[in-house]
């Protein structure tokens, strides 16, 4: 009777060791193993929701030339679990896509030096491991401009997290705004073009609501939306109030007011990072797209832009495509009227990034 | 300036509905003597159904219904667990908000970023044209005019109705309630599922009115705060009003005051403070002997066995 019973487990353990030990198929030539390390859910409506529909685009471009995965809610506590055990798995190239994933990247990136590491906005890089980040600011600054174009001079702005990325963003989309008031011959009180009030937090659904009717109260003619999901956007709608959205297109969602929306659009540089580690062109040196590369896209205009907004709007936008980024070019002010840029002079890619204060034009400061 | 003041009243009043329709739910089911830790968990599944039921049929009587409902069949794995089992409150509770979390956020997946029915302010004809009160009172979403009836109505039931003696009788001292002949059981658990009815309905508040859409754990901790708030008034429906008030006042205030480039509180401190509020309100209660009667029901939280 036992030597049966372990007969029996002696089968069943034969069987599982000549499954494991089945021979692979390798005569297809390998694929390029590419994997993603993502913030949230891909259908958060914002920041990772664009991240996926550039993974959707890097599937649809490459095709089987490459295998794809990607793990969605990859926290700062678990991230470096997540990016080992890829790399464990051979994988060739590992994306992650968010700040907080910037140490826990590092940290695998420096026991894995043939694999290549990508990630998204933050600062630190290896020999293996480079940057990458989009000018989201150039979008700001047209969205600003066109709603100084159509006369808006009360905007405002329900903001995010006070670190350099947000106030760059404020800055650009107030000194748009303050261009498009004057080109449309509008007066406007100069130091209260853009209210900003902060969530402190990348979302938060009833604070967002709450903030936006807030300023709508307030006589704001216009709320210019910066969290990831779209409330603030949909609040003002509810009231009336024209919106801007932000991230994806808003108007997806259901946000009918919406006059445009600044959105990531990360499928392009997806491809080309795959491409040169498939070439072996992949370099450290860090990447920092933007309308040049359509690595940011305004979405369609709301019907209510006039054609001739939409116009100039485009040419400013084909000047970025082109290059020339003359947004933070001096002189420019910050609120108390110090000059933060003389005439001729222009930030630097250091100076954008490291952005702690508020141009003139914006109520409102950064929090401590 | 009035302006200013009426507007912020009226949005204390918009940003407290849910937390107010919760506390009552749960001052209802704590005073049978069943201590719910799930409301956060029922306030989600309720905010999921009502939105689904809202974007599928279209109808908003169905969504807040079956929005209210989900969170009292929720209720009742509470009350299997804790009053058919009699096992521990305070665990089973907890295991009903990961729970109602989970499923909600696994179930609502597909409905993330569609639209369904949108419940809007619906100023009262007459009343709203009251000056001031009436754009503070009677300019809101039905909703906010559900809890002016609805909270009245429990503390009604609760303290001057033959019922809510009864469930009273049954928080404070079940075995007394049982000799007497009361079903303590049946009692207990139809106070639970109002409680999850209305938890339900507070979660319905939020995908179909207040932030309409579905989005993960969209409740963002309100359940939590009204568990707070059932001991900050005492588990009294009427002190609840004003509990819930006093917090969506606080948290309007600190808005307006960052739309004005003023920053009075700093948002963590607001954050903390319901729970502050709530240990300050504990520790008052403790120092003094007169009200500690007044206070929790005797019962809360203990299982009714009944003796042999």
């Amino acid at each position: 009777m036992l030597t049966r019973a372990f007969s029996v487990i002696l089968a069943v353990l034969m069987m599982g060791l000549s499954w494991t030990q089945a021979p692979e198929v390798s005569a297809e030539e390998k694929k390029l193993k590419v994997a993603f390390a993502l913030l949230w859910t891909i259908d958060d409506q914002g920041w990772t929701t664009s991240h996926y529909n550039g993974i959707k685009h890097l599937q649809e471009e490459m095709g089987d030339k490459i295998e794809v995965s990607y793990t969605e809610k990859v926290l700062a506590a678990d991230a470096e679990r997540v990016f080992r055990d890829y790399a464990k798995k051979g994988y060739d190239i590992i994306f992650g896509t968010t700040f907080e994933h910037m140490d826990p990247l590092l940290a695998v990136a420096k026991d894995y030096p043939d694999i290549k590491f990508e990630h998204c906005s933050g600062f630190k890089s290896a020999d293996n491991m480079r940057n990458y980040f989009e000018r989201m600011y150039q979008g700001e600054y047209l969205a600003g401009y066109m709603a100084g174009l159509m006369g808006f001079k009360k905007v405002g702005t329900v903001a995010t997290q006070p670190i350099p990325e947000p106030i760059r963003g404020i800055n650009a989309f107030t000194i748009g705004l303050k261009k498009g008031l004057d080109e449309a011959g509008v007066r406007y009180e100069e130091d209260k073009l853009n209210t900003v009030v902060w969530l402190k937090s990348w979302r938060d659904a009833a604070n967002e609501t709450t903030l936006a009717e807030t300023l709508i109260a307030r006589k704001h003619d216009l709320i210019r939306q910066m969290a990831d999901t779209p409330d603030s956007a949909a609040a003002a709608c509810a009231t009336g109030v024209p919106a801007i959205g932000y991230g994806e297109d808003v108007a997806h969602y259901g946000v009918d007011c919406a006059l445009v929306s600044t959105t990531w659009n990360w499928g392009q540089w997806y491809v080309k990072a795959v491409q040169q580690v498939m070439d072996g062109s992949w370099s450290n040196s860090p990447y920092w797209g933007g309308m040049e590369d359509e690595g940011i896209i305004l979405s369609s205009f709301h019907q209510s832009v006039p054609a001739d907004v939409k116009d100039k709007v485009l040419a400013e936008q084909a000047k970025l495509a082109k290059g020339e980024d003359n947004i933070f070019a001096g002189p420019v002010l910050d609120q108390a009227g110090k000059e933060l840029w003389k005439a001729g002079e222009k930030a630097t890619d250091e100076d954008l990034l490291t952005m702690r204060v508020l141009v003139k034009g914006v109520a409102g400061k950064i929090p401590e | 300036m009035i302006e200013d003041l009426t507007f912020i009243a009226q949005i204390s009043i918009k940003s407290s509905v849910a937390v107010l329709l919760a506390t009552v739910g749960g001052i209802i089911n704590e005073r049978s003597g069943v201590l719910n830790l799930g409301i956060e968990g029922m306030m989600l599944v309720g905010a999921l159904a009502g939105f689904a039921a809202g974007h599928f049929t279209g109808s908003p009587l169905l969504a807040v219904a079956a929005g209210a409902l989900a969170g009292g069949m929720l209720s009742l794995v509470h009350a299997f667990f804790t009053i058919g089992l009699r096992s521990n409150q305070v665990l089973s509770g907890l295991a009903l908000t990961i729970l109602g979390t989970g499923l909600a956020n696994f179930l609502g997946r597909p409905l993330i970023g569609q639209t369904g029915v949108r419940i809007r302010q619906l100023p009262v004809p007459y009343l709203a044209d009251i000056p001031v009160i009436g754009d503070i009172l009677f300019n809101q979403s039905p909703f906010a005019y559900a809890a002016y009836l609805l909270v009245p109505l429990a503390w009604f039931v609760l303290f001057q109705t033959r019922t809510g003696l009864i469930l009273r009788a049954v928080g404070e001292d079940a075995r007394s309630a049982d000799v007497a002949g009361v079903n303590v059981p049946l009692t207990r658990t139809l106070s639970v599922f109002v409680g999850g009815l209305f938890a339900g309905l507070a979660g319905t508040y939020l995908s179909l009115s207040y932030t309409p859409g579905w989005k993960e754990t969209m409740t963002g901790g309100q359940g939590w705060i009204a568990i707070a708030m059932i001991i900050f008034c005492f588990w009294n429906p009427l002190l609840a009003f004003f509990g819930a008030l006093l917090f969506g006042g606080l948290t309007a205030l600190q808005f307006f005051f960052q739309a004005t480039s003023m920053d009075l509180i700093p948002s963590y401190v607001l954050k903390m403070l319901p729970y502050l509020l709530t240990i300050g309100v504990l520790v008052m209660v403790s120092a003094s002997s007169k009200r500690r009667k007044s206070a929790s029901p005797a019962d809360l939280g203990v299982p009714f066995y009944r003796e042999l």
